[in-house]
Parts: C-alpha cells; sequence; structure tokens
C-alpha cells in the first residue's frame, strides 16, 4: 500500500519477501526488504551493476503502468529514470527509508511520478514533458540562475579527470578511499588534495568568466 | 595543501556538515573577521549546485546506456533481420 506525501515524501508500507533474511546485492534488488545501507553499498560498490539489476527487475513494471494509464514507452522510460535518479541520490545521501524492496519501491516512485505528470498533462495539454520535471515535482528551483548555468559549462571543460573525480565525489558521493584507488593516487590525501585543486580550477573559470558578484549572488 | 586549498576545504566541511566543520558560533566569527569569507562560501555552494545538475545529467547518461542494453533497439533490426531470414530460405530453396 502506498501513502503519498509528494514526492520526496513518500511513504511506503510493503509486504515482507520471503528472503527477509538474505543479505548482499541481490537481496537488495530481489522482492525481500533489505536496508537502505545495503543498497547504498552495492550502488557504491558497482553503481552500474546495481543499476542494472534495479532496471531489469522495476522498469518492466513501470512500463505496463505507464503504458496502460495513457503513456507511451517513451514516457515510462523518463518516468523510470527519474524515479532512479531520485533512489539514488537518497539512497547515498543516507536519506532513504526502505521497508519494502528496491525495486518495488521503485515501481512506488514511478507510479506517482507518472500520476502527477498526468495530472499536469491535463492542466497543460499542449505542453511537453520538461528536461527535469522531477526537479519540479521534488519542489526544487525548476531552473538554474545563470552562473549556475556557467558551472555546467565549464565542468565540461576541466577535463575527464578532473570532472570524473569532482562528480564522483560530490554527486555519486564515492569515499575519497575508492576514488583514489580507481584514479591510481597513492593515498586519500594525494585525492584529496586533487579534487580540490580541480574545485579550485573550476571556480576559478567561473569566476574569470562572471566575475565575482555574478557568481556570490 | 595551499592555503587557497585550505580555504575550499574550510568552507566544504561547513556546507556538507563534515564532523570536522566549526561550531556554528566559531564560524559565525570567522565571517565576522574575514569579509570574503561568506561571499566565497556562497560561490562553492554555487559550484556544488552546478556538480550536482552535472552528476544527473551524467545519471540520466548512464540510465540511457542501460536502458540500450537491456532494452535497445531491437525493435526496428526484427524485421530486416525477419528479411534477411526470408531472403536466404528462398535462395535456399
Amino acid at each position: 500500500m502506498l501513502l503519498y506525501g509528494g514526492v520526496g515524501g513518500l511513504l511506503f508500507w510493503g509486504g515482507r519477501g520471503d528472503n527477509a533474511g538474505e543479505n548482499g546485492l541481490t537481496s537488495t534488488m530481489s522482492a525481500s526488504p533489505t536496508s537502505a545501507s545495503t543498497l547504498r553499498h552495492a550502488l557504491l560498490a558497482n553503481r552500474e551493476q546495481a543499476l542494472t539489476q534495479l532496471y531489469h527487475r522495476a522498469f518492466p513494471l513501470v512500463r505496463r503502468h505507464v503504458c496502460r494509464h495513457g503513456g507511451s514507452a517513451q514516457d515510462a522510460q523518463d518516468i523510470f529514470h527519474d524515479a532512479l535518479v531520485l533512489l539514488y541520490e537518497q539512497a547515498v545521501g543516507g536519506t532513504l527509508v526502505l521497508t519494502a524492496s528496491a525495486s518495488t519501491y521503485l515501481v512506488g516512485i514511478g507510479r506517482n511520478l507518472w500520476h502527477h505528470e498526468r495530472r499536469r498533462r491535463a492542466r497543460l495539454p499542449h505542453e511537453t514533458l520538461p528536461d527535469d520535471h522531477l526537479a519540479q515535482l521534488a519542489s526544487e528551483p525548476p531552473a538554474l540562475p545563470e552562473a549556475d548555468v556557467a558551472v555546467l559549462d565549464y565542468v565540461e571543460r576541466l577535463g575527464e579527470k578532473c570532472k570524473r573525480m569532482l562528480l564522483a565525489f560530490y554527486y555519486f558521493q564515492q569515499p575519497l578511499a575508492q576514488i583514489a584507488a580507481a584514479y591510481g593516487y597513492g593515498s586519500v590525501r594525494s585525492a584529496t588534495v586533487q579534487k580540490f585543486k580541480c574545485l579550485e580550477r573550476l571556480r576559478q573559470s567561473v569566476r574569470a568568466a562572471f566575475g565575482v558578484e555574478t557568481l556570490t549572488h | 595543501m595551499r592555503p587557497a586549498l585550505e580555504r575550499l576545504l574550510l568552507i566544504e566541511q561547513q556546507l556538507l556538515n563534515d564532523p570536522a566543520a566549526l561550531p556554528a558560533a566559531e564560524w559565525q566569527l570567522r565571517q565576522l573577521l574575514d569579509p570574503d569569507l561568506q561571499a566565497d562560501t556562497a560561490a562553492q555552494q554555487r559550484l556544488y549546485a552546478g556538480l550536482r545538475a552535472v552528476g544527473r545529467r551524467e545519471l540520466r547518461r548512464e540510465l540511457a546506456g542501460i536502458h540500450a542494453r537491456l532494452y535497445g533497439p531491437l525493435p526496428s533490426a526484427w524485421p530486416h533481420r525477419a528479411a534477411a531470414w526470408l531472403r536466404a530460405f528462398i535462395q535456399a530453396n
């Protein structure tokens, strides 16, 4: 049973599966409820594998729901990606509370997002799905200010290694020890220094382009 | 680390609620004594917002890749495969 209180406030009552005692990656994605920390660990250890398993389990259910309720396969994909982004951010950010399996939770988010999208389309029938409607549903500012858009642009210009490193730490929230190993740094300290050098380069680029006032106000 | 990097670290500890963050009163005192600190903190917060937006875009890109691997361009490829199979069948007979 789902109790809905906005996208960010999704409360979940789920039936408990048979394998509640299991642990590890497979059980995290399966019908059994597992802890959010297990899911977090799986996502940080091997993001692609964990996301693929979640995708494989939950997407067909979300697609079926969306297609049965007036949506297209593309709608289903967009909605499902929004749901996975939300789940990822909650899981690695430590704010996720799972009382059912991760895939059941994902299906619940997908159903609610699609419900909201249908209501939005009924109100605004001629408007297409916005690029980042998740942000709007989650009551975040719908558009980035000009200086933030500049940050996006300058992150892309940082160079692949710096960009990957900053995203690994600040968005994907990988531990510095893992980042140090992945990028061949001898110690966490070296990786930390490099991360701040990259951040400093980004700051200087944005500041040079937009000036201090734009960046700070 | 260089002083400029140490400053980034200090601000980051405050913004990300790191265990090493200064107590609120001490942070406020620093802001009073260092007129640029508030502006630098706001600027760093903007960088984090931008990185979050880029990260989301990157995650969506990864999800599109997973989708393509799991369900990828089979629908359009399948008529071509069926036609090729039919052609081969007709030629063989």
